[in-house]
C-alpha cells in the first residue's frame, strides 16, 4: 500500500506527490492515441511504404514528412473532440448535421474502413502465399476464424498473439540500419523536396496519405478517447499520448521507407509480398520471406478483427440502435451484420484474381480520397465552440487545418480525376 | 412511408380474422397519422403570411421544457432572407405538412435568441440521445411528432425507427408522412443531456427514482458524457451509489475519471465497502490515493484494509460493513447502533458478536433481537446455530461451497486470530461466480 498523498488537482506538477499523480494520470491516458498510430502502420501501410521505397526510393521522405505533420495536427484534433464531447465521432456527425449530409458521411466512413478490410485480406492471402498455402483457401479460412473469434468471445486471447506476431516489423528499423544507407542522401531527401509530378508518384503519395491518416485513425482515437472517459482536466496528457503516437507512426514510416529504398529501391512498383520482404534480408538473410510473412500475418489479423468491429459499433451508435437491451453481441442485429458484411465483402473482394499488393494499395488510394471528406467534418466540429467550448479550434490551428484538408483534397481530386480518365484510356 | 396501398382488392392471403384485425390497425394508424405533425418533414417548409404570401422556410420549432410531460411550442424559428426569426406561436394560425401560415405580415425581424427553459426541437433534441425510461434504454430520436392539444401544439412523441431514417433520407415529398410504429410517448422520455438552460425538472427525479439500480447502470454506461453528468446529478447519492454498484468495472473507472474528485469521493463513500474497493481496484494506484484521501478517515480505512487483499480471494469481495458488539451489550444499545448505521447498509440482517479480544463468538440475526425482550443482554441469545466462517485467503468457490453445504444467505471472514473481518453475501457469491455479461464497449485494442 502506498501512504495517501494530498495533492489536489491545482497543486499536481509540484513536490514529489504531484509528480507521481501526473506519473499516474499519464499512464493512464496513455494508449489510444499510441495504438490509434501504430494501427496505421498495419498490413495495407506496410504494403504502401514499402512500394514507395521501392518505386521512389527515398524521394517520397519528404512528402512522408509532410503528412506526418498533417497527422500530429489530426491526431490532437480528434483526440480534443473525443475528450471535451466525450462522444464518438461518427455520432457526433450524426448530431450535429442535417441527417442526408451525416449520412453522406457515414456512408464515406463506410467505404473506408471496408477498403481496410480488403487490404487486411488482401494482407492476409499474400502473407499465407509466402507459405506456400494459396490465398483461395487462405483468405475464406481466416475470414470465418476471424468472425468466429470475435462472435465467440476468444478475439481477445488471439489478439495477443497476432499482436506479438506484428512486433515483428520492429525488425524495420534495424534492417534499415544493416543496409548501410547513404545517410546524407537520406537527410537530404527527407529535409528537400524532391517530389516527382508523374502520375504514379502522385498515386502513391494518395495512398500514403490514405495510409498514414485514414478515416479509420480518427474514429478510433476519438472514440476510444471518449471511451476511456478522458476528461477534460486530463487532456494535456492525451495531448501527448496522441502526438507521440503520431510522431512514432511516422517514425515508423520513414524506417520502412528508407529499410526498402536501400535495398531494392527505385526497382519499380512492388509485384509482391515475396519483393517486399526482401527489404529484410540485412536482418534475416534468406529467412527474410518467413518473417515478413509472420509480421503481415499478424498486422493483418489484428485489423482484420478490429476494423471491421470498431466501424459497425460507431456505425450503430450514429444510428442509434439501441444498445442497452441487446448487451450481448449475438442480440445486436444491426451491429452483428454490420460486422458480418464487411468481413464478407472483404474477404470476396481480396479473393478476386489480381495483384494483392497493388489490391492493397489501391484500397489505401481509395481511403486517401476519402481522407479529406472526414477531416473536413473533423475541423468544422473542432472549430464548433457550442461543442468544444474554450478548447474550440483557435483561428490559426482552423486556418492551417483547413490549407491541409484543401491539398489533401486537391490531391485526391487529381488522382480521382486521373483514375476515372485512365478508366477511358485519357491521360 | 409505402404503406398508403396496402389492400389491394382480390387480394385475401391472410386469414379473414387477421385480415380485419389488419385493417383496423390500418385505419387506426392513418388517424394517428393525420394527427401527428412529423417535425422532419416541416423543416425547410414554407411559412407564409396571412395573405398567402411566402415570406420564409420553417428552420425549427421552439419548446418549452417545462414540469408538463408535453413540452408546448412556444414558436418557430424562420429563415426570412437570410436571417433566422423567432415567431411567438400565437401569431401562427396554421401549421401543418404544408408548412405554417402567420396571423399577420408584421414580423419581428430580431435574430432569435434562447430563452431559459427553451429548446430548439431540430437542433437540440432530433437526433440526439434521449432516455425512454418506461422501456428503460437510451434511444436516438429519428423524428419527433408535434400534435395539437387543446389551443397549443405540443411535442407528443418520438420515433425511434430506422425506416423513418430512410423516409428522412428520402425525396422531400414525403418526408412528412409519419410512420409511427415505433413511436415512444414522449412523456415516458426524459431529455438528458439537452441543456434547456438552468431548468431542473421535478418529474425527472420522480420517474427516475422508481428505476431499479441496475436499469440506472444500464442507463449510465449507454449515454454519452454529458447526458450521463446530467443523469447523475438528478440522483441523490445513495441512489447513485446503488447504480454505480451496479455498472461494469470498466465503464465505472472511466465515469469515476469525468466526475469532480468531490463528486467522486461522495459516490464511493457511499457505495457498499466490496463494491467501493473493486472501484478503487480499477483506478491508477496514484488517483486511487487522491480519492482515498478525500473519503471520511474511517472508510478509507476499511476500504484500505480490503484492497490489501487479491480480488478473488474472500478479502477481496467481503464487505467489511459489520456491525460488530460485545456480550454485555444491552439490547437496547444494540437497536441504538442499528438506528445509526441503517441508512448506510439498508441490507443489514445480522449482528456480530465478539468477544473482549475481538475474536468472533456468534452472529444474532436481526428477527432474534426482534423477538428477544428489551432489557436483555447480547450474550443471552448466543446458541446454535453458530455461524460459518471463512478465512480471508478462501477462493469464491470455497466460499460458495459454506454458503451452499451449510444452507446460509452469508459467510463470515475471520481472520487467523478468529476475529471477524467481514461478511460475504450470497449475492456477492453471485456476481463472482457469473461470466461477465458481454457489453459492447468501442472496439479497441487490447482494451
Amino acid at each position: 500500500m502506498t501512504a495517501p498523498t494530498t495533492a489536489t488537482p491545482q497543486s499536481t506538477g509540484e513536490g514529489p506527490g504531484g509528480r507521481r499523480a501526473r506519473l499516474a494520470a499519464y499512464t493512464r491516458v496513455l494508449g489510444p492515441g499510441l495504438i490509434a498510430s501504430a494501427a496505421g502502420n498495419d498490413a495495407g501501410g506496410i504494403a504502401t511504404y514499402a512500394s514507395a521505397g521501392a518505386q521512389f526510393g527515398y524521394r517520397m521522405l519528404f512528402f512522408m514528412l509532410l503528412v506526418g505533420v498533417g497527422l500530429v495536427l489530426v491526431q490532437e484534433m480528434a483526440a480534443r473532440l473525443g475528450t471535451f464531447t466525450g462522444k464518438g465521432l461518427a455520432a457526433l456527425i450524426r448530431e450535429e448535421f442535417s441527417l442526408r449530409v451525416a449520412a453522406f458521411a457515414l456512408l464515406c466512413l463506410l467505404v473506408a474502413n471496408l477498403g481496410l478490410v480488403v487490404s487486411e485480406f488482401a494482407g492476409i492471402g499474400a502473407a499465407m502465399e509466402l507459405f506456400g498455402v494459396s490465398r483461395y483457401l487462405a483468405v475464406p479460412v481466416a475470414a470465418v476464424i476471424v468472425w468466429g473469434l470475435v462472435v465467440l468471445g476468444s478475439y481477445k486471447y488471439a489478439e495477443r498473439l497476432f499482436l506479438l506476431m506484428a512486433l515483428v516489423f520492429f525488425a524495420y528499423p534495424v534492417a534499415a540500419v544493416l543496409a548501410g544507407p547513404d545517410w546524407g542522401e537520406v537527410a537530404s531527401r527527407a529535409l528537400w523536396p524532391h517530389l516527382l509530378g508523374t502520375k504514379a508518384f502522385l498515386f502513391l503519395g494518395v495512398a500514403v496519405i490514405g495510409t498514414t491518416i485514414s478515416p479509420y485513425m480518427l474514429l478510433y482515437q476519438a472514440a476510444a478517447v471518449a471511451d476511456k472517459g478522458i476528461a477534460p482536466d486530463q487532456y494535456r496528457f492525451e495531448r501527448v499520448d496522441a502526438v507521440a503516437g503520431a510522431v512514432l507512426a511516422c517514425l515508423v514510416a520513414f524506417f520502412i521507407i528508407i529499410a526498402t529504398g536501400a535495398t531494392i529501391g527505385n526497382t519499380g512498383p512492388l509485384a509482391s509480398a515475396a519483393e517486399a520482404a526482401r527489404a529484410l534480408e540485412p536482418v534475416a538473410g534468406h529467412r527474410a520471406e518467413e518473417l515478413f510473412g509472420i509480421g503481415l500475418l499478424g498486422a493483418s489479423a489484428l485489423a482484420a478483427a478490429v476494423v471491421p468491429l470498431s466501424t459497425a459499433y460507431a456505425l450503430s451508435e450514429a444510428i442509434g440502435a439501441e444498445r442497452s437491451v441487446s448487451r450481448t453481441f449475438t442480440e445486436a442485429p444491426l451491429f452483428l451484420g454490420l460486422f458480418t458484411g464487411q468481413i464478407v465483402v472483404g474477404a470476396a473482394v481480396a479473393l478476386l484474381p489480381g495483384n494483392l499488393i497493388s489490391l492493397l494499395i489501391n484500397a489505401y488510394v481509395l481511403n486517401g480520397l476519402i481522407t479529406p471528406i472526414i477531416l473536413g467534418f473533423l475541423v468544422v466540429l473542432t472549430s464548433r465552440r457550442r461543442l468544444l467550448g474554450a478548447a474550440a479550434n483557435p483561428p490559426l490551428l482552423r486556418a492551417v487545418a483547413t490549407a491541409v484538408v484543401a491539398v489533401v483534397s486537391v490531391l485526391s481530386t487529381v488522382v480521382l480525376v486521373q483514375t476515372v480518365l485512365g478508366w477511358f484510356g485519357i491521360g | 412511408m409505402t404503406r398508403r396501398r396496402r389492400a389491394a382488392p382480390g387480394r385475401r392471403l391472410l386469414h379473414p380474422r387477421w385480415q380485419q384485425q389488419r385493417e383496423r390497425r390500418i385505419t387506426a394508424a392513418r388517424a394517428v397519422r393525420e394527427a401527428l405533425l412529423s417535425l422532419a418533414g416541416l423543416l425547410g417548409r414554407p411559412v407564409v403570411n396571412q395573405a398567402g404570401e411566402e415570406i420564409g422556410g420553417l428552420v425549427d420549432l421552439v419548446a418549452r421544457w417545462a414540469d408538463d410531460p408535453y413540452p408546448p411550442v412556444t414558436g418557430l424559428v424562420v429563415r426570412v432572407a437570410r436571417r433566422q426569426v423567432f415567431v411567438p406561436a400565437e401569431q401562427v394560425v396554421e401549421l401543418d405538412r404544408h408548412g405554417a401560415r402567420l396571423r399577420s405580415a408584421r414580423l419581428d425581424l430580431r435574430e432569435v435568441e434562447r430563452r431559459q427553459g427553451e429548446v430548439l426541437l431540430a437542433r437540440d433534441v432530433l437526433d440526439h440521445q434521449l432516455v425512454d425510461t418506461d422501456g428503460i434504454k437510451v434511444i436516438r430520436a429519428a423524428d419527433l411528432y408535434v400534435a395539437k392539444v387543446g389551443e397549443a401544439w405540443r411535442l407528443v412523441g418520438v420515433d425511434v425507427g430506422v425506416q423513418t431514417l430512410l423516409r428522412r433520407l428520402g425525396p422531400a415529398r414525403f418526408r412528412w408522412l409519419p410512420t409511427p410504429e415505433r413511436v415512444i410517448d414522449w412523456a415516458a422520455i426524459q431529455p438528458f443531456g439537452i441543456d434547456p438552460g438552468g431548468v431542473r425538472l421535478r418529474a425527472t427525479a420522480r420517474r427516475l427514482h422508481r428505476l431499479r439500480p441496475a436499469e440506472l447502470a444500464d442507463l449510465l454506461e449507454d449515454l454519452g458524457r454529458p447526458a450521463r453528468q446530467a443523469l447523475l446529478a438528478e440522483l441523490d447519492p445513495a441512489t447513485a451509489a446503488d447504480a454505480l454498484e451496479e455498472m461494469d468495472p470498466e465503464e465505472l473507472d472511466a465515469l469515476l475519471h469525468e466526475l469532480s474528485d468531490e463528486q467522486a469521493a461522495t459516490l464511493v463513500a457511499s457505495m457498499e465497502s466490496d463494491e467501493a474497493a473493486d472501484a478503487l481496484r480499477e483506478l491508477e494506484p496514484g488517483e486511487r490515493d487522491e480519492l482515498l484521501a478525500r473519503l471520511p478517515a474511517a472508510t478509507a480505512q476499511r476500504l484500505r484494509r480490503l484492497l490489501a487483499f487479491p480480488e478473488d480471494r474472500a478479502g477481496g469481495f467481503m464487505t467489511s460493513d459489520l456491525v460488530i458488539v460485545e456480550e454485555q451489550t444491552t439490547l437496547a444499545a444494540v437497536a441504538e447502533r442499528l438506528r445509526e448505521v441503517a441508512a448506510d447498509q439498508p441490507d443489514l440482517d445480522t449482528v456480530v458478536v465478539v468477544d473482549p479480544a475481538g475474536r468472533l463468538v456468534d452472529v444474532i440475526s436481526i428477527l432474534e433481537l426482534l423477538l428477544a425482550a428489551p432489557g436483555q443482554r447480547v450474550g443471552e441469545l448466543i446458541g446454535p446455530p453458530w455461524p460459518v466462517t471463512v478465512g480471508p485467503e478462501a477462493t469464491v468457490d470455497e466460499a460458495a461451497d459454506a454458503l451452499v453445504d451449510n444452507r446460509r444467505n452469508s459467510v463470515l471472514v475471520v481472520d487467523d486470530q478468529g476475529r471477524p473481518l467481514g461478511c460475504i453475501q450470497a449475492d456477492d457469491v453471485v456476481d463472482a461466480l457469473l461470466p461477465g455479461r458481454g457489453r459492447l464497449h468501442f472496439p479497441r485494442l487490447l482494451q
